[in-house]
């Protein structure tokens, strides 16, 4: 019955002809954004961020909630037509996708993916409103340990995630955490690694480095490597989009097991719509009884990782909203919102401002009923966005990031640290140093360190109160062994190396 | 890229050597728990330790990597080279003026558009500047010396 009343709330408000503007312009923006290579959902929420500082919290976040599921949608168009993937969260849709419109059957692809989008977005929101609340009830028990054991394991899960180089992962999460100390100290009130410049004293600014790392470097990585893709000229028509009795049946249970694949990750900190997409192909692909098949048109391989990253995305709401951990970049640029507004996200927030949570949530359902209507209908003016040259979205990015930086403290200083980051990022991005961990870190710098701080003086320094306290305790094991995984996964190599020379060595 | 990803590496170590340098002159513990410097400290030291690894793994490898500077390397530099002008315009021009150039310049530059279709697309960029950010979002933007 409570789920049904905060459903009647939640409804109530994203009902108002406003919101629904709010979340109509969000995914309409989203799938924009999801469009065009070389601009993502966290880019372009950071360079809006600063410009919704007056309006209403709710309304605005709403709107961001629907550029990041947007996103989801858009990338697919990209992928399917041109094989170059709109966004990192529909590489896995390439490879089936565009063989597919190779054989002419553009159509369906594009449709299957923005249908099992739909289910299992939907499907994740009901999921959410039931899991978001209990994790916040979960949490209210939560003290300064356990907040410490969280980020804690939420900067381990990066070095899983993180790729290749693992000791790379971790130098740019401490970086974040650098970063993040830079000001006034909170706790004892002295200036760190200000250098005695007066801009410094309040620390960086979030926006700033997003604006950077993610708007501008983004910029300067595509003029040199450029992602260019030939678009089939084939035209679409709407009977192309309808799915065969056959298409669904070799779907359906891509859909769901995506969307579950897709719902799990999203909740796992630092696991992301990309991962989450990525985990949905393989499992698919391990699942089907003609494995053979995929890479080759199989429509089941754009259904899995479709759903999965819908869901995904999704589902990144509840750590997000009950715990206040983003457990993405995306979710991650949002907390700076909440900042931005002065609104702490987590297990409170569901008592102070029932009406953000559950207006936000509620939300969803929209959006994404909007989404499914958008991309039935609206796909060939999608399309048209594609013929629009580089330059000028290029001229956009620098545009917004500049104003985006000089806004947040209305000096100078600011567009030129902007800048000096965009330059960090795009010399990390070069160098295969990954920059998510490095903006996960920072965000959580303060939340991770202070509680760290706090846990101890309340111990009176002594360490045992991060291995007494049971959920402590589990973070804290969870965090060890994904520091450990990279060591963990050689020795499994090594082992698995060993096994698979052993018959040769019987044989001799 | 062995060569710059060595240079990254050494630039890392500086960085965690720094931090080591400038943490240890903030207080480590205080009586109430871990001062200020306790985290950076620790920062620094792992930052040092895991650009030694960088560095130490670099020597070890004899593989080539793809090359650091690619053909187009030169037209992101010219490209940042026009942002930095730009910016350091903006306090005379202002942003509608200052950037509607920029725009202007990178597509003359990058796309070889005409140079009519550039000078229109900076006209119609300066007057949505001024527009959306100046009067609807009332952001208080530098005008410059011609308080557009």
């Amino acid at each position: 019955m409570e789920l049904l009343s905060n459903l009647y709330t939640g409804f109530s408000i994203a009902l108002t002809l406003n919101n629904i503007i709010y979340c109509l312009v969000g995914v309409l923006f989203g799938q924009i954004v999801g469009v065009l290579p070389g601009i993502g959902a966290p880019t372009a929420i950071a360079l809006l961020l600063p410009l919704t500082f007056k309006a209403n919290p709710t309304s605005a976040l709403i709107m961001f909630a629907g550029i990041y599921y947007g996103v989801a949608y858009g990338g697919t168009i990209t992928s399917v037509l041109i094989n170059v993937p709109g966004e990192s969260s529909t590489v896995m849709t390439c490879l089936d996708g565009y063989q597919m419109a190779l054989k002419g059957r553009a159509g369906a692809a594009l449709s299957v993916a923005c249908i099992g989008s739909w289910i299992a977005g939907t499907a994740s929101i009901v999921l959410l409103m039931a899991f978001a609340s209990a994790l916040a009830k979960f949490a209210l028990r939560f003290g300064p340990s356990e907040y410490f054991a969280l980020t804690a394991m939420a900067f381990g899960l990066l070095t899983v995630f993180g790729g290749e180089q693992p000791i790379k992962t971790i130098i740019s999460t401490m970086i974040g955490l650098l970063i993040a100390t830079i000001g006034l100290d909170v706790v004892s009130g002295m200036p760190r690694f200000a250098f005695g410049v007066p801009q410094l004293l309040g620390g960086i600014d979030f926006i700033v480095i997003i604006c950077g790392m993610f708007g501008v470097a983004e910029v300067f990585s595509s003029i040199e490597e450029p992602e260019e893709g030939e678009l089939l000229k084939s035209k679409l028509h709407l009977r192309d989009l309808f799915l065969t009795w056959q298409d669904w049946i070799a779907s359906r249970w891509a859909i769901l097991r995506g969307g579950i694949i897709g719902f799990i990750v999203g909740i796992i900190p630092a696991g992301g719509i990309t991962t989450a997409s990525f985990l949905a192909y393989l499992a698919e692909k391990r699942a089907s009884r003609h494995p053979e098949r995929f890479g080759h048109g199989a429509i089941e391989g754009v259904a899995a990782p479709e759903s999965a990253n819908n869901a995904a995305s999704i589902s990144g709401f509840a750590p997000l909203l009950a715990l206040g951990i983003p457990g993405s970049p995306t979710t991650a640029v949002m907390l700076a919102g909440f900042m931005m507004w002065g609104i702490r996200p987590g297990p409170m927030l569901f008592q102070k401002n029932p009406d953000l949570v559950w207006g936000l949530i509620s939300s969803m359902y929209i959006g994404n009923f909007l989404l499914l209507l958008i991309n039935i209908f609206l796909i060939p003016a999608f399309v048209a966005i594609l013929r629009l040259p580089y330059t000028i979205i290029m001229g956009f990015i620098v545009i917004f990031a500049s104003v985006g930086a000089y806004s947040v403290n209305n000096n100078f200083f600011d567009v030129w640290l902007m800048l000096g980051f965009a330059v960090l990022g795009y010399l990390m991005r070069k160098l295969q140093y990954p920059i998510v961990p490095l903006v996960l870190a920072l965000v959580l710098g303060n939340l991770s360190e202070n509680s760290f701080r706090q846990a101890l003086t309340i111990s009176g320094g002594s360490f045992s109160i991060f291995f007494t306290r049971p959920i402590s305790l589990i973070f804290i094991i969870a965090a060890i062994l994904a520091y450990l995984s990279p060591v963990i996964r050689w020795a499994l190599k090594g082992l698995r190396h060993r096994t698979d020379r052993s018959p040769k060595l019987d044989s001799i | 890229m062995r060569l710059a990803d060595f240079i990254g590496g050494v630039a890392v170590l500086i960085l965690g050597l720094a931090v080591i340098f400038f943490s240890s002159q903030l207080t480590y513990y205080s009586e109430f728990g871990p001062g200020p410097g306790f985290l950076p400290l620790w920062v620094g030291i792992i930052i040092t330790a895991c650009a030694i690894y960088v560095i130490v793994d670099l020597l070890k490898k004899h593989d080539k990597t793809g090359e650091f500077f690619k053909p187009r390397t030169r037209l992101g530099l010219q490209v940042f080279i026009t942002i930095i002008i730009s910016f350091l315009l903006l306090p005379l021009l202002g942003f509608a003026v200052g950037l509607a150039l920029f725009i202007g310049v990178t597509m003359r530059m990058m796309g070889k558009h005409h140079w009519i279709s550039c000078g229109l697309t900076a006209i119609v960029t300066a007057i949505g500047i001024h527009f959306i950010f100046i009067s609807w979002l009332t952001i208080p933007l530098p005008r410059g010396l011609i308080g557009w």
